[in-house]
């Protein structure tokens, strides 16, 4: 039953962290239960520092997530080297979030106006549905893409002070639902 | 290759995003206008409200006749806001100025970084001189983006 299991780590996030001033660093762990069923836990540390320019509103949070889920071998032959994962992952993360204007004059009264919310803790349940594929390259070494369909299942923000935007793991709220990853895959 | 509309369709997808910013984005509130009774009535007179700013007297709202309800602005960032509201009574030709102080809360919100800084406020006290106002009732302390709630009531 029990056949070995793999590390992985996605190159996506990473990659948008390096380009951008969103992203994550995320591995995972995947058991291997007879070529066919793969529990898997994956752990990340998502960050985003971001100022817009239109609004001058800066956003910054870091946190890590995680997801745990099972994905199962849709190919008929189970065996093969190469495989197409259809899964499901549950998804949680706690993270506090700084959100700040520099200072600004109420446009009627002219007075100084100071509009900080710093280290508001929140929490964010999601679930995903992924389907990917993980094709061998040669000895332990996989490759692995995959495609992914998020959905909230609750949300708290402390302070009631409206929304958050970029949830660590999750991505930006609001934005599409749904993401990708590509991973460089050990077996072990 | 029969494949390829869909892979782009799945891209194209991912690649949209929207912008959810409230379509209603001012925080106003809201006065009903009543009589002795309490019933919503329409001002015969005109009504002209002021504040006063760093570069003097600032209007917030212009001569507005025949009102039953109106929304003035709200500081966004100030424990109390002193209003000036300025009666032209029709029928004697004569101005009857009442100033109301309103005591608050003032709460930042937000929505994404793509949507302008809001405040959202808790009334927590109004008192007013009485020359032409009977008095202001707070019915809706909490002021945010709902444009229909009444957040005061003006018995004249």
């Amino acid at each position: 039953m029990f056949r070995g299991f793999a590390v992985s780590f996605d190159l996506v996030g990473a990659g948008l962290l390096l380009l951008s001033d969103a992203g994550q660093y995320e591995g995972a762990l995947r058991i291997n239960l007879h070529d066919e069923w793969f529990p898997i836990v994956e752990l990340g540390y998502g960050k985003a520092d971001h100022m817009e320019e239109a609004t001058q509103i800066a956003y910054k949070t870091s946190a890590p997530y995680f997801r745990v889920g099972i994905d199962r071998n849709l190919l008929k032959d189970k065996h093969g080297k190469n495989r197409l994962y259809g899964g499901i992952r549950y998804a949680f993360t706690s993270y506090k979030v700084d959100i700040f204007r520099p200072e600004f004059s109420d446009p009627t009264w002219l007075w100084p106006v100071s509009y900080e919310i710093m280290g508001a803790p929140c929490k964010h349940h999601w679930l995903e549905v992924v389907l990917g594929l993980d094709a061998k390259i040669f000895g332990p070494l996989h490759l692995g893409w995959s495609v992914r369909y998020k959905r909230r299942l609750s949300h708290s923000e402390e302070g009631d002070f409206g929304n958050t935007w970029y949830v660590p793991g999750y991505g930006k709220y609001g934005d599409t639902r749904l993401g990708g990853t590509f991973n460089v895959i050990i077996d072990i | 290759m029969k494949r390829l509309p869909y892979l782009l369709l799945t891209l194209m997808l991912a690649a949209c995003s929207s912008i959810d910013c409230p379509v209603n984005s001012l925080v106003e509130s809201l006065y009903e206008v009543c009589d002795s009774t309490g019933q919503n009535v329409k001002m015969l007179d005109t009504l002209s409200v002021f504040t006063t700013n760093a570069n003097g007297e600032q209007v917030l709202l212009n001569k507005g006749t025949g009102l039953s309800q109106f929304h003035l602005q709200v500081s966004q960032s100030h424990p109390e806001d002193i209003l000036v509201f300025c009666f032209d009574l029709v029928s004697v030709q004569a101005r009857v100025t009442d100033t109301v102080w309103i005591k608050k809360e003032d709460h930042p919100h937000f929505e994404s970084v793509d949507c302008n800084s809001a405040f959202f406020h808790t009334i927590t006290d109004l008192k007013c001189t009485h020359h032409y106002i009977d008095s202001i009732v707070i019915i809706n302390p909490s002021i945010d983006y709902n444009y229909e709630t009444v957040h005061f009531r003006m018995h004249i």
